[in-house]
């Protein structure tokens, strides 16, 4: 029963990544209609943004999140104006595809031609402490990191539902035509929703150099996943993104559990087919 | 108010509008008639920058709007009402109505202007917190109405107000734009192409046929043209 318990808070904490990661695809989802390829090596970028201000200033991992999502933020929207902008222009979706596909490859060989393919920890005071719970026992950095997570998710919710930009972008990824009718600025929202979903993407990365190392393609694993989470929880809904990827972080740790931890990615991959495949079925059945 | 000189419009290598010239004087209800396909929404989306003109000027109270985008358009006073409502189907009423006040000066008479919307539409109070997306066609079709009074137009363009509603709904809205010609002193284009309907509201009328205005005239004398009645009253 206790390691019944200690996986399902495991999942809890690692699928409050998944959301994360989900949330800022859907984002980008609900206004360009573009399924962003390189959302996980953004994850990436974050983690060694992390880590080159923690090491140069000394900063804590967690104290960096703020200045992660800044930066990241800035590097979303230039990459949106100068790349992803005129690209949307030609209406081809190939465009695109290679675009966000190549940008990923370049990103995380990058990375591995700047700091080589070893692997890297932030080392912290904290990193070695547990709470016990019960039951249950909490690394503390993971703690922490969820503890932001549902924080960023709330503070996301609330930006989208009532301020004035949030429910500019939401105009977008409803109506393009009308919110051009409104007035809306369709490219400055482009350029806010991109940095805004490669600023969660950093986020994300910033909280997982608590506990995970970093290397050059850490961020994919948590890319494929954010793919899933827009797809089981439904595109441009964000409460959808967070409950799918807490449901994928149970359900992989389910599988560890119960059959063997190197059947997860197995399992979660085959999962999300049969999900897509008995949804085709609905729809067909329904009409 | 609005002279259009010479105006010329399409969609990459498609050119819809030919030449087209209109005026609308201050405090006047002025008709564009055409078939389905003739460029009616094709001007509206030019005249409110949605598309750039190729050729042509849009003259607005002296100031050429022609080569200016829909942001700076409408901070000019033209709103429009667009075809097929164009509303943000899963925000409330109320969120619609917010994003019709799309500069300082309209979110600072935001709350008055509301207080007028809801006068006209009683029933849109009502369904202030309803999604937009699960109100009638004509519930709607008040929305996007009330979305553009909100936005303080001195020029209020309805592109097809009537289509897929029921006659006594339109009624309701060509009265609530005739009142407000009359009260406030703004002017309306009104693009339809229900004939009968635009005719018994406007003072004035043009007919576009393929991009061209192929006619023009008072309501009265567009009502007799003998064309007219062929083409479109079916006489």
């Amino acid at each position: 029963m206790s390691t019944f318990l200690q996986a399902c808070v495991n999942g809890l904490l690692m699928g409050g990544f998944y959301s994360l990661m989900g949330m800022g695809q859907n984002v980008i989802f609900g206004v360009m209609k573009i399924v962003n390829f390189c959302h996980g090596e953004m994850l990436m970028v974050g983690m060694y943004l992390t880590y080159f201000l923690c090491t140069t200033f000394g900063l804590d991992p967690y104290l960096c999140v703020p200045l992660v999502a800044i930066i990241m933020f800035f590097l979303g929207a230039v990459i949106q104006h100068t790349l992803i902008t005129p690209s949307l222009g030609t209406k081809s979706f190939t465009n695109l595809l290679f675009l966000t596909v190549g940008l990923g490859l370049l990103l995380s060989n990058g990375a591995l031609v700047l700091f080589g393919s070893e692997y890297r920890t932030i080392p912290t005071s904290y990193s070695q402490v547990y709470i016990n719970l019960g039951p249950v026992t909490l690394a503390l950095p993971r703690l922490i990191s969820f503890g932001v997570l549902i924080v960023v998710s709330i503070a996301l919710f609330a930006f989208l539902k009532y301020s004035t930009i949030g429910k500019q972008i939401r105009a977008v990824s409803q109506n393009p035509v009308g919110a051009e009718v409104v007035g809306i600025n369709t490219k400055r929202i482009y350029i806010l929703t991109y940095g805004l979903g490669t600023a969660l993407a950093g986020i994300a990365g910033a909280l997982l150099t608590g506990f995970y190392t970093i290397f050059p393609t850490a961020g994919a694993s948590f890319g494929f996943r954010a793919l899933i989470v827009v797809v089981v929880g439904g595109l441009g809904s964000i409460p959808g993104a967070f409950f799918a990827g807490i449901f994928l972080g149970l359900l992989e740790t389910m599988v560890a559990l119960f059959i063997s931890p190197s059947y997860s990615d197995l399992i979660v991959f085959v999962t999300f087919i049969v999900i897509l495949v008995v949804r085709q079925l609905i729809i067909i059945r329904r009409k | 108010m609005l002279k259009v000189e010479g105006l010329r419009a399409g969609y990459g290598a498609v050119n819809i509008l030919w030449d087209v010239a209109f005026h609308v004087d201050d405090g006047e209800i002025v008709a564009i008639l055409g078939s389905n396909g003739a460029g009616k929404t094709t001007m509206v989306r030019t005249i409110t920058g949605m598309i750039r003109a190729s050729a042509g000027s849009v003259n607005f109270n002296g100031e050429e709007l022609a080569r200016h985008n829909s942001r700076y358009i409408l901070d000019k006073g033209i709103v429009q009402v667009p075809e097929g409502r164009q509303l943000f189907t899963e925000m409330t009423v109320l969120e619609n109505l917010e994003m019709g006040a799309f500069n300082k000066q309209r979110k600072e008479h935001f709350a008055e202007n509301l207080r007028m919307v809801y006068q006209w539409f009683p029933k849109l109070e009502e369904r202030a917190k309803q999604a937009a997306g699960t109100l009638s066609g004509g519930e709607q079709q008040m929305v996007a109405v009330a979305r553009a009074l909100i936005g303080m137009p001195k020029l209020l363009i309805l592109d097809e107000p009537s289509l897929g509603l029921a006659p006594n709904i339109v009624d309701d809205i060509l009265n609530v734009a005739s009142t407000l010609v009359r009260q406030n002193g703004i002017s309306v284009l009104l693009v339809e192409q229900d004939i009968t309907k635009a005719l018994a509201c406007a003072n004035r009328g043009y007919v576009i046929e393929n991009g061209h205005i192929a006619l023009d005239g008072t309501s009265a004398e567009l009502a007799a043209n003998d064309h007219v009645k062929k083409a479109y009253l079916g006489i």
